[in-house]
């Protein structure tokens, strides 16, 4: 082992000449300056679009004809480790949900969630999920308490989109705030 | 009694200067602005993005933002020194151009009138440019000095040593320059490189790629940029010689560091590859200017390129290569080249 240390390293030294580790090291790079970049261009012209397992934001779901599956058991609010969720039942026979039973008052305190999907779980039926709504920053706190009303209100993007993927958006500037909506239409793979 | 063509002659000499001072000064911005462009695409990110399309408009957002910024000098810097070395790192760098030839005469289209692309036909045009380019190692050695600051004053000795020891290296690749042909002036310098790419000086063999290797390693040393920018080695130094600097004083430092950057560009095209000949009999139809630009525009890239390809070198490894090999290798040269025009 010692030997080899000693004598001339003749291939290595033709190596060190003509440059053949520097000129290897600028191909690579060069490569890279050519390929695709793998930025992400959120949010001028496009947004990930989280796959079904994603929990975000809780939507609040109705059945076939319409009625809130929400029965106001309060068991989510049970379950919620950080009791962020506030249930408040009353009596409704107009039809509203799908048993006489229905929600007065639906509300979590998206500050203090975490997001761990348990209401999810003990919902009897199904009327919790936590859907792919992401972008939940907001200038006070008025918008981090989520009311019934808001969360009835069908999904950006719906159920039946698989997700997993990058697709167009468009930076929407309003006096209400900002949003970034998205176009299903167009989708690609993330790059890594 | 001056006569009319010597005052025309001044006019126009006036025009030109201005006109090169103002390239010069505008030149670091779209080169800040394609530096950072190709890191992000070497490193597969975007770069600048959001400021215009192609983020074009980052470097003037960049110099507002610079305009602006409160002008700091130390409680006890040396005040005067502190702020004249900025511009003792900068004038050096723009005085280089009146030997530098950007062409050989240009016609302008309409008029017909002849432009020559250089302010003077220097007959010692390789020496001036070599001991001006030289003299801006004095601003960052003040800089490092004047701030009294142990980060500074350690850059600015580091450049001192890293631009001595790769003078003289750089200085000799000038000599086997002028030893192939035959002249310190570089218009003739180019001239005698002229037909076809055979008979650039980077393609005398077996002399001038070891020449060219020896100029570009040396040059790079001597602008200060990765992998030898130990002079602002972020890791050790913070920010070498200008730590304590900001605003305007800090951007006279990166203004005159873009120059020298173009400068050694040039000088690669000028002294190695045949300057603003085409390489290709038949491609003369393409102006001179145009063949001019593109290699010099190719040189700028390469070192941004090597900037985001190899890491910065140990202080003992960059003295090592400029002393133990360089300064030997460029001896031997000498001689190989002496005796292969004898």
């Amino acid at each position: 082992m010692e030997d080899g240390k000693k004598g001339l390293d003749i291939f290595g030294l033709i190596k060190s000449v003509l440059f053949t580790d520097f000129v290897k090291g600028l191909v690579i790079t060069l490569g890279y300056n050519v390929s695709r970049s793998i930025t992400l261009r959120y949010p001028d012209t496009e947004k990930w679009i989280p796959y079904r397992r994603w929990r975000g934001m809780h939507t609040l779901n109705k059945d076939a004809n319409g009625r809130e599956l929400c029965v106001a058991c309060e068991l989510c609010s049970r379950a919620c480790p950080t009791q962020c969720i506030t249930v408040i039942p009353m009596e409704d026979a107009t039809g509203r949900g799908i048993a006489d039973r229905v929600a007065k008052v639906w509300k979590v305190d998206l500050v203090r969630c975490l997001f761990c999907g348990f209401c999810e779980d003990a919902c009897p039926t199904t009327a919790v999920r936590l859907g792919r709504e992401y972008e939940l920053a907001c200038h006070d706190l008025s918008c981090t308490v989520k009311e019934r009303e808001g969360l009835l209100k069908p999904q950006p993007v719906p159920e039946s989109f698989e997700g997993g993927v990058v697709v167009g958006a468009r930076f929407v500037r309003t006096p209400g705030g900002i949003s970034v909506v998205a176009d299903l239409s167009k989708s690609r793979k993330r790059a890594l | 009694m001056p006569t009319l063509d010597l005052i025309l002659e001044v006019i126009l000499l006036t025009v030109k200067v201005a006109v090169l001072t103002q390239i010069i000064f505008a030149l670091p911005m779209p080169l800040t602005w394609l530096e950072r462009k190709i890191a992000g695409h070497i490193q597969v990110r975007l770069g600048p993005w959001r400021v215009g399309p192609h983020g074009i408009l980052q470097p003037f957002a960049d110099a507002i933002k610079l305009l602006f910024k409160e002008d700091i000098v130390p409680d006890k810097a040396d005040k005067i020194l502190f702020k004249i070395a900025p511009l003792i790192a900068m004038v050096p760098a723009f005085a280089v151009f009146a030997a530098i030839p950007l062409g050989d005469t240009f016609k302008i289209p309409v008029i017909g009138a002849e432009v020559k692309l250089y302010l003077s036909d220097m007959n010692v045009g390789a020496l001036y440019i070599l001991a001006i380019g030289g003299l801006s190692v004095y601003g960052m050695i003040l800089g490092g000095w004047a701030s009294n600051s142990k980060y500074a004053l350690l850059g600015g000795l580091r450049c001192s040593a890293q631009m001595i020891s790769y003078e003289i290296a750089v200085s000799f690749a000038v000599i086997g320059v002028v030893m192939l042909s035959n002249s310190l002036n570089l218009l003739e310098i180019v001239k005698s490189q002229g037909g076809s790419f055979l008979s650039w000086n980077f393609l005398y063999l077996p002399v001038g790629p070891v020449w060219f290797a020896i100029f570009l390693i040396g040059s790079v040393a001597e602008i200060n940029r990765i992998p030898f920018d130990l002079s602002e080695d972020e890791g050790t130094l913070s920010s070498g010689y200008h730590t304590e600097y900001s605003g305007m004083r800090f951007s006279f430092f990166m203004l005159a560091e873009y120059v020298a950057m173009v400068t050694v560009s040039i000088l690669s095209v000028i002294f190695f590859f045949g300057g603003w000949n085409a390489p290709f009999a038949f491609l003369s139809f393409i102006p001179p200017i145009a063949w001019f630009m593109g290699k010099v525009c190719f040189f700028i890239y390469f070192f941004m390129w090597v900037r985001f390809t190899l890491p910065r070198y140990r202080y003992d490894q960059l003295m090592k290569i400029g002393w133990k090999i360089l300064i030997p290798l460029s001896l031997v040269n000498i001689l190989i080249t002496g005796l292969m025009l004898i």
